[in-house]
């Protein structure tokens, strides 16, 4: 039931979202043609040609019915760019970014989870952690990202400076390389919030009269810090986690233009420079969709890992 | 922090780097987008890639000659293949080279000419430009090596009409073009590449077609491939690294970054565009003043703008059409850096300066706003350096940064006091849509909203000379008097920079956007010492 009821409160979300960003993304200035202006060989009568063969000469409600019901139909339309189908255009990109998302994740779960409980429990180690963590996040993406170009591919040439992988085809050791710089990037930011929170977690936890108690009982400090400690914390991580899973994408979006990784980013950067707006809508939507279904996941996890949530949320 | 230094140090066992130097077995290039279409009839600026698979009838050089490429000769009024018809209009006939072959190994024919001028003329597709073609009333094929087409009227850059190629008949004819992907993706051609591969969103491979009409010696690299780098930055960094070997139009400000490179050399020609500042005399009514043009011409020091913000990496300007055209006239009115000069000029059309040091008439102050493009660091510097300049004789600027698809709008509606930008043109001379007075938009480009009959009617005169003398003759007057009127100021050529491996032969560039791989089959590189 509660899964149900939370399905169905997405949809209308949804197409409140949709409105919404239909009408920023049209209000933004330029248009699909904006560029061809500069192009003294093309004529504005050629320009003006073309909006009427692209249809965007329609109004705006026009347009965005048109739009919307092709979409409710799981018609997604045609790229403005290139004319290809805008489903083929952002399917062929998921494949590169899911790579680089989930094993950014990963790492910065591992990173998090070593450094959040280290620093809860010794003091060296927290002094440490909070210079990292702090650097961590506020080291802006795309600065951070060619600086490790610059040390780690110009200079000590050790690590290809980006894309996926080398033409040539090194196998798995050359696309592992390839991934290093940007996982690193994108794994950063989050290993070092996410390691912040779960210190500050664990510390309550430390202090809460059962750890007293079961150090009473003679449980050693290790003990108590994975085996009790950490359970309690783990809790509100996980679903720290999964909500900034969709942070996550957006830094993506930066990190895949810096490192030119062929993922959903660098496909989004390129539609909004080109005001590509059939490819920009499935991409927000998709986009939207995703964040409901996750805040639905944590939603459900929490549920499932927490029996004391489960009263509350069955009334 | 174990786990870093473990997952550290197993990477860098299992790495060894690939990259490979440049060989006329692969060229990497690095390439600052992604095409759309390889239909070259469709794309929008970019012509490199299809320009390796796909040739014209014509190409332009180096130099901007036309060069004929599909067809046996250029057509011109001398050699017969202009001749103008007593109703007014022109036929133009074109002979094809013979024993040209489709990489299907099919005959390219004046029945693809034919083909190519129809379908754009019957409009139920998306070309990019239907300028020129829209002039013709038919083409006749009197036998499959010559095309002759007939114009409704004199049209002076007849020879580009084909300058992007023939369309397959046998491959398109019948079909939606738009929508017919194998050839939009990977197009028939008659040129030395064809397309393998095209992964989307990293890179196209090009590979040599064998049995080139050029010859079996052509092309002389095997394979080419253009890898799509969009961060400017990262382009460089992967030009260090050796990850790709060649970088067409390198940003100046990156200039510095490379020319230390050993494997690097910058090839350096004038482009066929020009960097200026447009004054919209329709939205800040004081530019309708000659006077006040000139004096902020003569307010800005070009010279010390060009030695240090751009490493005297181009050279200044004084009209629109560049000098390498063969209709470009040195002669013209200039305005060197003088504040005497500006400042006289400004007193003299009445504009005088109040206490804060701005000048002023009838109580309104000399102040506008300049708009450029952001993220454009060269422009961002130049804009500065200008506000100052002319904060020297008492005009007040103020800059707006506007991002690259934003300010086009801007410019298109008019709303606007002054903008830094720069034309890039084609080979050919045209320069009417910029100054004639009916070609404010929406019907062409002239935002300096100049109004000058004298200036007009040259121009529109130079577009119905076929005679290419008589046209550059009415072309160099206009010039002079787009010098005298001074409507826009006009700063510096663009340069077009390209780093390309040292040991690359033949490698010649290009100042128009047809882009530097007209000549792709020629280049080779030298082998290893």
């Amino acid at each position: 039931m509660f899964v149900i009821r939370r399905v169905a409160q997405i949809i209308p979300l949804l197409i409140v979202v949709s409105l919404l960003v239909f009408g920023l993304i049209h209000a933004a200035p330029g248009g699909p043609l904006s560029l061809y202006l500069d192009n003294p060989n093309v004529r504005p009568q050629d320009i003006e040609r073309l909006r009427r063969q692209m249809g965007l000469d329609q109004s705006l409600v026009a347009q965005y019915v048109s739009w919307a019901t092709a979409f409710a139909r799981g018609e997604w339309g045609f790229s403005y760019a290139d004319g290809r189908p805008v489903a083929a255009r952002i399917l062929e990109r998921v494949p590169a970014t899911l790579q680089l998302i989930g094993i950014s994740t990963l790492l910065a779960v591992v990173v998090s989870l070593v450094v959040g409980v280290a620093s809860a429990v010794r003091r060296g180690v927290d002094r440490a952690a909070t210079i990292a963590t702090v650097a961590g996040i506020s080291l802006p993406v795309f600065w951070f990202g060619l600086v490790l170009q610059l040390l780690f591919a110009n200079t000590l040439h050790w690590l290809p400076s980006s894309g996926r992988a080398s033409f040539a085809g090194g196998g798995l050791g050359d696309r592992v390389a390839h991934l290093v710089l940007p996982v690193i990037v994108l794994a950063a930011a989050h290993a070092a919030g996410w390691s912040r929170y779960l210190r500050s977690s664990m510390r309550g936890a430390l202090e809460q009269p059962f750890i007293a108690a079961a150090r009473a009982r003679g449980v050693s400090d290790a003990r108590l810090a994975t085996r009790h400690a950490l359970r309690n914390a783990l809790l509100p991580f996980a679903t720290v986690v999964l909500l900034d899973a969709s942070i996550m994408a957006s830094g993506a979006v930066v990190t895949e233009s810096v490192f030119a990784w062929p993922g959903v980013g660098s496909l989004f950067t390129e539609a909004l420079a080109k005001r590509d707006y059939t490819v920009l809508m499935a991409f927000l939507m998709c986009g939207s969709a995703a964040v409901a279904l996750l805040s639905l996941v944590a939603d459900v996890a929490v549920h499932a890992l927490d029996p004391r949530t489960r009263e509350v949320a069955s009334l | 922090m174990r786990l870093r230094v473990v997952a550290a140090v197993l990477l860098l066992g299992c790495v060894g780097r690939t990259d490979s130097g440049p060989s006329n077995d692969l060229l990497v290039v690095g390439y600052d987008r992604e095409p759309d279409t390889m239909n070259r009839y469709a794309t929008h600026i970019l012509e490199d890639i299809q320009s390796c698979v796909i040739e014209g009838l014509v190409t332009t050089d180096e130099r901007m000659n036309v060069v004929p490429v599909l067809a046996a000769t250029v057509p011109t009024v001398a050699n017969g293949g202009v001749v103008m018809r007593p109703d007014g209009g022109m036929d133009v006939t074109w002979k094809l080279r013979p024993g040209v072959k489709w990489h299907d190994g099919r005959p390219h024919t004046s029945a693809d000419v034919k083909f190519t001028a129809d379908a754009i003329l019957k409009g139920d597709w998306k070309p990019e430009s239907t300028d020129g073609f829209d002039r013709i009333s038919s083409v006749d094929t009197p036998d499959s090596l010559t095309a002759v087409v007939h114009y409704k009227e004199p049209y002076a850059p007849y020879q580009l009409q084909f300058l992007r190629g023939t369309l397959p008949k046998h491959v398109l004819d019948g079909r939606d073009i738009d929508k017919a992907n194998d050839y939009n993706r990977s197009p028939l051609g008659t040129g030395p590449y064809r397309v393998v591969e095209w992964q989307t969103g990293e890179y196209v491979l090009l590979e040599r077609v064998p049995h080139y009409w050029r010859g079996d010696e052509y092309p002389k690299i095997k394979r080419l491939l253009f890898r799509f780098v969009t961060n400017a930055t990262t382009r460089i960094n992967q030009l260090k690294a050796g990850e790709v070997h060649l970088v067409a139009l390198v940003p100046w400000d990156k200039v510095r970054e490379i020319k230390t490179l050993p494997n690097v050399r910058l090839n350096q020609v004038l482009g066929n565009g020009y960097e200026h500042v447009t004054l919209n005399e329709r939205h800040f009514p004081p530019f309708a003043d000659v006077r006040v043009r000139r004096a902020l011409a003569h307010a800005i020091d070009r010279n010390l703008i060009i030695r240090t913000i751009l490493d005297s990496l181009v050279s200044s300007v004084n009209g629109p059409i560049q000098p390498m055209s063969w209709a470009y006239e040195p002669n013209v009115a200039t305005y060197p850096f003088s504040p005497d000069s500006a400042n006289r000029l400004l007193d003299e059309a009445g504009w005088r300066r109040g206490p804060d040091g701005t000048r002023a008439k009838d109580g309104k102050p000399l102040a506008f706003t300049l708009i450029t493009q952001a993220g454009f660091t060269i422009r961002e510097n130049v804009a500065q350096a200008i506000q100052r300049q002319l904060a020297d004789v008492g005009v007040k600027m103020q800059v707006r940064l506007l991002d690259g698809t934003a300010i086009s709008p801007v410019w298109f509606s008019g709303d606007f006091d002054a903008m830094l930008h720069w034309w890039q043109s084609g080979a050919d001379p045209e320069i009417t849509t910029f100054f004639a007075a009916d070609k404010s938009p929406p019907a062409g480009r002239n935002i300096d909203y100049i109004k000058d009959a004298e200036l007009t009617k040259l121009l529109y005169a130079s577009d119905r000379a076929i005679d290419q003398a008589k046209r550059a003759d009415l072309l160099k007057q206009a010039q002079r008097r787009v010098a005298e009127l001074i409507p826009e100021i006009f700063l510096y050529n663009t340069s077009k920079l390209d780093a390309v491996p040292a040991t690359l032969r033949n490698f010649k560039g290009n100042p128009t956007n047809a882009g530097p791989f007209w000549n792709v089959h020629e280049w080779e590189l030298q082998p290893a010492r």
